[in-house]
């Protein structure tokens, strides 16, 4: 039972730290053009990345959900 | 042979494909009700996955998505990272609606509500907000249709004729096939919509600027207010850029469709599987939105009066590329168009006819007959969007802001459903109204106090009057609001087990 409200609480706030990176205000430091990064402004590339970080967090969870069982 | 000849060759065969692919999905499920709105209960992964996919890239992704990019560019991005959080929510909430939905046998979203808050009242609500947010939805869908096929084959195949023969093909293989049908047909759509984005996306950037990082250089050089919040053009804030990723990403996860499909999943890891692909699926913007930015400088000494034609416009009347390239641009953004259709007209008549006829008028209708009325409903509501893409009246994007306002207002309740057991009828409600009318009057009356999205106000009045008047009021019975609190605990496994071992 405690392991699994650590994992909801551990994600929980992964997941809050996605959200405020592509909202105001953590989206406000990468709200520049340089450094153009694969050809892409920086702001551009800072959504690429957090879509990313998003993917790679359910990824996370999902195996953490039922790696234990199987 | 001439160049339209080519193009509509090419598309016509991609049409044959899909009507093909559809018809025979047919074959493959019994024609119970079940099977046609939750196929059955048994979809896999890969089709669970290209069902979302596809529905969710509908026309817009072709016209609405550069759009964005071409008259502000930055603010675009509000896509991208709505999609990228969209279906977070269901990771708690999916599941727990697929339980219910095997316990209760419910097929609906409004199913589950109703029954939560013992309101037929409410159902009817549902359905009609609901419909009211999919009748204009597919209408649009059919309107890019017409309008893509006219401006790729250079008015040779017209409005009319395009936009018919596409939804014609929708409604055929959802009246005989279901979800079923949708599913296989999303299938190819979903893989020909993302190579086709892709392949336009990088052609253009490369057709005008010679690649995607030298095009981005030059806006910096010649417009480089497009790159950053506020944008160009009118821009946006960063109030209203915030807000409005929060509400579409909230509001994500309540199109009654996302349950339906839920109720057919076979097992929470599919469920589950599908929310981890999902934000990927926002990377299908990228190509769409650098279309966008192709666009902002191409056109700069003379603006587009309809910022959404600025695919079309680029594609087929700027950069001449071959009839073939062409060709494949159009068969996929019909992919887009048609696989959103194909999805808003079986859940809008799914919807009409349980949640409003049947719930409301006829309970105790033989479920064969259900399954007749709604096949003539997906027949009807075909005929009557399309009607209304031929009159085009300009109140039509209004109707489905107003009523997806509405949609977005369902959220405060489902999760009540889930976790709250003081939660009331009479506050389910209050929230619901009270949030909807908030939203209406900030979005068409009244100018949004500081910039914040309508639909967060609608959330906060929602949530206060939800709250509120469930305390008011006596609670309802224990037992009945434990079946959904408790109730939606046990795992779909866990229920499949107590199913085998009762029989």
């Amino acid at each position: 039972m405690r392991s699994e409200r650590t994992i909801a609480v551990v994600m929980g706030a992964y997941f809050l730290v996605c959200t405020l990176a592509m909202i105001w205000p953590g989206a406000v430091v990468a709200n520049r053009i340089e450094p153009m990064i694969f050809g892409l402004p920086f702001f551009f590339f800072w959504y690429v990345l957090w879509v990313f970080i998003v993917f790679v967090g359910t990824v996370i969870l999902y195996r953490w959900e039922y790696g234990g069982r199987s | 042979m001439q160049d339209w000849w080519i193009i509509t060759g090419i598309t016509v065969a991609y049409l044959i494909v899909v009507l093909a692919v559809g018809l025979r999905a047919r074959s493959e499920q019994a024609s119970t009700l079940v099977g046609y709105v939750a196929g059955g209960r048994e979809l896999g992964l890969v089709i669970l996955f290209f069902i979302m996919g596809a529905e969710i890239f509908s026309a817009f992704a072709f016209l609405g998505g550069p759009g964005w990019s071409y008259g502000m560019g930055a603010p675009g991005f509000y896509i991208m990272a709505y999609l990228g959080l969209g279906l977070l929510p269901w990771w708690i909430l999916g599941p727990r609606a697929a339980r219910l939905g095997r316990k209760y046998g419910y097929l609906t979203q409004a199913d589950l509500m109703s029954d939560r808050f013992s309101s037929k009242g409410l159902s009817a609500i549902i359905a009609l907000v609901s419909v009211a947010a999919f009748l204009p939805y597919l209408t649009l869908q059919i309107t890019g249709a017409g309008y893509l096929f006219e401006a790729a084959t250079d008015g040779n195949v017209p409005f009319w004729l395009g936009a018919l023969v596409a939804f014609v093909i929708v409604a055929l293989y959802v009246y005989t096939s279901g979800l079923r049908g949708i599913g296989w047909t999303n299938v190819i759509q979903g893989i020909i919509m993302v190579v086709v984005a892709w392949v336009i996306g990088l052609a253009v950037a490369y057709r005008f600027y010679g690649g995607v990082g030298s095009m981005f250089r030059e806006i910096q050089a010649r417009a480089p207010e497009y790159l950053t919040l506020p944008g160009g053009g009118d821009g946006m804030s960063w109030a209203a850029f915030s807000t409005a990723i929060l509400v579409s990403a909230i509001g994500f996860t309540m199109w009654p469709h996302l349950f339906m499909k839920s109720y057919g999943a076979d097992n929470e890891r599919t469920i589950k599987k599908t929310i981890i692909i999902y934000p990927l699926y926002g990377y299908l913007l990228i190509p769409v939105l650098i279309i966008g930015f192709a666009g902002i400088l191409v056109f700069q000494d003379n603006p587009l009066e309809n910022q959404d034609n600025v695919l079309p416009e680029l594609v087929v009347n700027v950069a001449n590329f071959s009839p073939w390239l062409i060709g494949i641009m159009l068969s996929g953004a019909l992919a887009a168009a048609m696989s959103t259709g194909s999805n808003l007209v079986h859940t809008a008549s799914t919807v009409l006819v349980r949640d409003l006829f049947v719930a409301v008028f006829k309970q105790d209708m033989p479920e064969s007959r259900v399954v007749s009325l709604t096949k003539i409903f997906v027949l009807v509501l075909s005929v009557v969007a399309y009607l209304l893409a031929l009159v085009n009246p300009a109140s039509l994007v209004d109707l489905l802001l107003g009523a997806y306002g509405g949609v977005v207002q369902f959220f405060p309740l489902i999760v009540a459903v889930f976790f709250w057991k003081r939660a009331t009828t009479a506050g389910a409600w209050a929230g619901l109204i009270a949030g909807s009318l908030v939203t209406l009057l900030f979005t068409f009356f009244v100018t949004t106090p500081f910039e914040i999205h309508a639909g967060i106000w609608g959330f906060i009045a929602n949530i206060v009057l939800l709250v509120g008047v469930s305390l008011a009021t006596r609670p309802m019975p224990e037992e009945h609001v434990k079946k959904f609190v408790e109730g939606s605990k046990a795992t779909l496994e866990e229920i499949g087990e107590t199913e085998a071992s009762a029989t």
